[in-house]
């Protein structure tokens, strides 16, 4: 079956020919970009929001410049999708080693196809001890509007350790970021994953993340919205071994006429593995913001206690925030549940504040802080908490 | 100086203060006495700048200056204090985070330097001790699980850092056991001078034997009916407020 494609699909039709993937060309030709109609892009329908696609990112040269700068950190960089190694060594316990081509069994999410099939080259960061040093990654979309595509695969090998940033920026131009990025957790292996989308509010960002998470291991994954006109980051994560836990949380901030999507998919597929799911949004002017989580437990998976949570803060009577919770729940021995608030600031809250002095401006700053408290504490690093909590209090005062 | 003029009040098209007149000079203490639902939160949270009140007549005056078209905060800077009836919980705003933005927020409106961390931590200590509160409720978020008597000390430590020359003190001691009474009692006392009005709106006359005010005030039915010396909030214990419904009807 084929479909008519717009302007933009034949953009990519041709993309995904002219790079010889045969396949997902035959796919994408019956399908297109998602649309309503795809439960996961219900309230994000690419066909008709994504238009102007570039076409795909000619090489650009770094600007040696990284969007964070963290102490005790070691920095990568991928510009227009290409690795960048500079001079840095890697920390012991790290080896960085790229592949050509995209992502190894990517999801079978359209996105992810594309991703997969047009990404050049993928980066590779395995990790075999306990690392102090945090690995930054950063992808950066330079130069002209265009179509970038991009991988990273991060592998933490048995009882090994390592916080990982990735951080989306780049020039101000309406480019189309389609990057993937895949976890790997060996048995009883610790990582802190953290994706920060601060591109140019031209930018659309759409993100692929996938988890495999084993035996004993344990995660605290962490993905900020805070650029891009559009952004989306879909998530799906496999417990595939026993005694695991992850903690989820996001947080997308939101403003002008933007769209920001979270959407996450965790699968329990065997028993005993426990899982939170913390995400919030603030919302303001005619921006809109999305989650979506869904919480499979397979047959087996006994004992499992997944949690879900999303609370939104409209700062705007405009702005929009859609929830959409999915248990697919079959095993009987479970403790599985989900939540939503939505509320503006209290004004109670604001008046005692201002009562002190405090002139409006700070205090909503204040409450604000204080709702993005839960996204933030956990992060222990001194560095990286001060600069994605400057992050919202930056976001707050544009 | 506080002069508030034939003040009418009205939330949601029914009329709270109906008329309330009141002169408090430098230096002096003002008692409030009055029945549940007369107005008298009202007419703190009106003085304090709370928004959904309707002020449909009069005038609030510090100083020579009409405060109500003040934001809260411009009043606060100006030299006005309410300890709150009921003081509030705001969870993820540290409590130290929260007195430094207020003493700097009003130092800032004055044109004065920030505070620096040590003399902050130097005045906050000072204080916290003169009330008897402990550190520990000064890590914890603002007011989150503190007990009834811990929030109103605290309300007394945020108003003894940040100096106000009006005070107004809404049932602070409501929720005090004895101790506490006494403690917060001195706190008060302490901040006494010949620059610095109070107000105080209490439902027991204990309290005045404590601060002692120098004025008065009956308040019913939404206006003052009647004032006098300390000796009327004794009557008032005895004799209760019916005979001043009578002449409110
Ligand atoms: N926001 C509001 N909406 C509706 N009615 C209100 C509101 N605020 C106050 N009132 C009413 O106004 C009247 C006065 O209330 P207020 O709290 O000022 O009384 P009070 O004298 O402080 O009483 P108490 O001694 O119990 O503290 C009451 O009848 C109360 O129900
Ligand atoms: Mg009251």
């Amino acid at each position: 079956m084929v479909i008519k494609l717009n302007k933009n699909e034949e953009i990519l039709y041709q993309a995904l020919l002219d790079a010889d993937a045969i396949s997902i060309a035959k796919n994408f030709r019956s399908v297109g970009l998602p649309t309503r109609r795809n439960e996961s892009y219900h309230y994000s329908d690419l066909k008709m929001l994504l238009d102007n696609i570039g076409q795909i990112a000619t090489t650009a040269t770094s600007t040696g410049e990284f969007a964070f700068n963290i102490a005790n950190s070691f920095q990568l960089q991928i510009v227009n999708g290409e690795v960048q190694i500079l001079g840095d060594k890697p920390p012991s316990g790290v080896v960085i080693s790229t592949s050509n081509g995209g992502m190894s069994e990517p999801n079978k999410d359209i996105i992810a196809q594309l991703n997969s099939a047009l990404t050049k080259e993928t980066l590779h960061i395995d990790v075999s001890e306990n690392l102090e040093t945090i690995i930054q990654v950063d992808r950066c979309f330079e130069g002209k509007a265009a179509l970038h595509n991009d991988g990273v695969e991060i592998y933490i090998a048995n009882n090994s350790s390592a916080t990982i940033v990735e951080v989306f920026d780049g020039s101000s131009e309406e480019h189309l970021s389609n990057s993937a990025s895949k976890l790997i957790l060996g048995k009883n292996a610790k990582a802190t994953h953290i994706m920060v989308d601060i591109s140019s509010k031209k930018t659309r960002h759409l993100q692929t993340v996938q988890y495999e998470i084993e035996q004993g291991a344990n995660l605290h994954s962490l993905i900020i919205h805070a650029g891009s006109s559009l952004a989306r980051t879909q998530l799906f994560a496999n417990f595939n071994g026993e005694n695991a836990h992850a903690d989820f949380a996001g947080l997308m901030l939101v403003d002008a006429d933007r769209h920001s999507d979270i959407t996450i998919d965790v699968a329990h597929k065997v028993p005993n593995t426990t899982s939170t799911e913390n995400f919030k949004s603030v919302v303001r002017n005619q921006a809109k913001a999305i989650f979506q989580g869904k919480i499979l437990v397979a047959k087996d998976a006994q004992k499992t206690d997944a949690a879900m949570m999303h609370q939104g803060l409209m700062l705007s009577d405009d702005a929009q925030i859609l929830v959409k919770p999915e248990l697919e729940i079959y095993a009987d021995d479970v403790i599985c549940g989900h939540g939503a608030t939505c509320g503006e600031l209290d004004e109670n809250n604001l008046f005692y504040l201002m009562s002190r002095g405090i002139e409006r401006e700070q205090a909503k700053a204040m409450l604000v802080r204080a709702f993005l408290a839960e996204i933030f504490d956990p992060i222990t690093n001194e560095d990286l908490y001060d600069i994605l909590a400057g992050i919202a209090d930056d976001w707050l005062k544009e | 100086m506080l002069e508030i003029r034939d003040l009418h009040v009205s939330v949601e098209d029914k009329e709270i203060l109906k008329g309330v007149n009141l002169v408090i000079p430098k230096g002096e203490i003002h008692a409030i006495m009055g029945r549940n639902g007369s107005g008298k939160s009202t007419l703190s949270y009106v003085m304090a700048g709370k928004s959904g009140y309707e002020i449909t007549k009069g005038e609030i005056i510090l100083d020579g200056v009409n405060i109500l078209d003040m934001e809260p905060n411009e009043r606060a800077s100006a030299g006005l204090f309410l300890a709150f009836q009921y003081p509030i919980e705001i969870p993820g705003v540290a409590t130290m985070t929260f007195l430094k933005a207020a003493m700097n927020a009003q130092r800032k409106a004055r044109g004065e330097e920030e505070l620096s961390t040590p003399d902050f931590m130097r005045e906050v200590k000072q204080a916290a001790k003169m009330l008897e509160i402990d550190n520990k409720m000064l890590k914890r978020a603002l007011n989150v699980g503190f007990s009834g008597g811990e929030k109103k000390r605290a309300e007394i430590l945020q108003m003894a850092l940040l100096k106000p020359k009006m005070c107004v003190f809404d049932e602070t001691d409501s929720g005090l056991d004895i101790d506490a009474l006494r403690i917060v009692s001195q706190g008060v006392n302490a901040l006494r001078d010949a620059n610095r009005s109070m107000l105080v709106i209490t439902h027991y006359q204990r309290l005045l034997n404590y601060i002692i005010p120098d004025v008065v005030h009956v308040f019913s039915n939404g206006k003052i009916v009647k004032s006098g010396d300390k000796s009327l909030a004794l009557e008032l214990e005895e004799k209760g407020y019916a005979q001043y419904d009578e002449s409110a009807a």
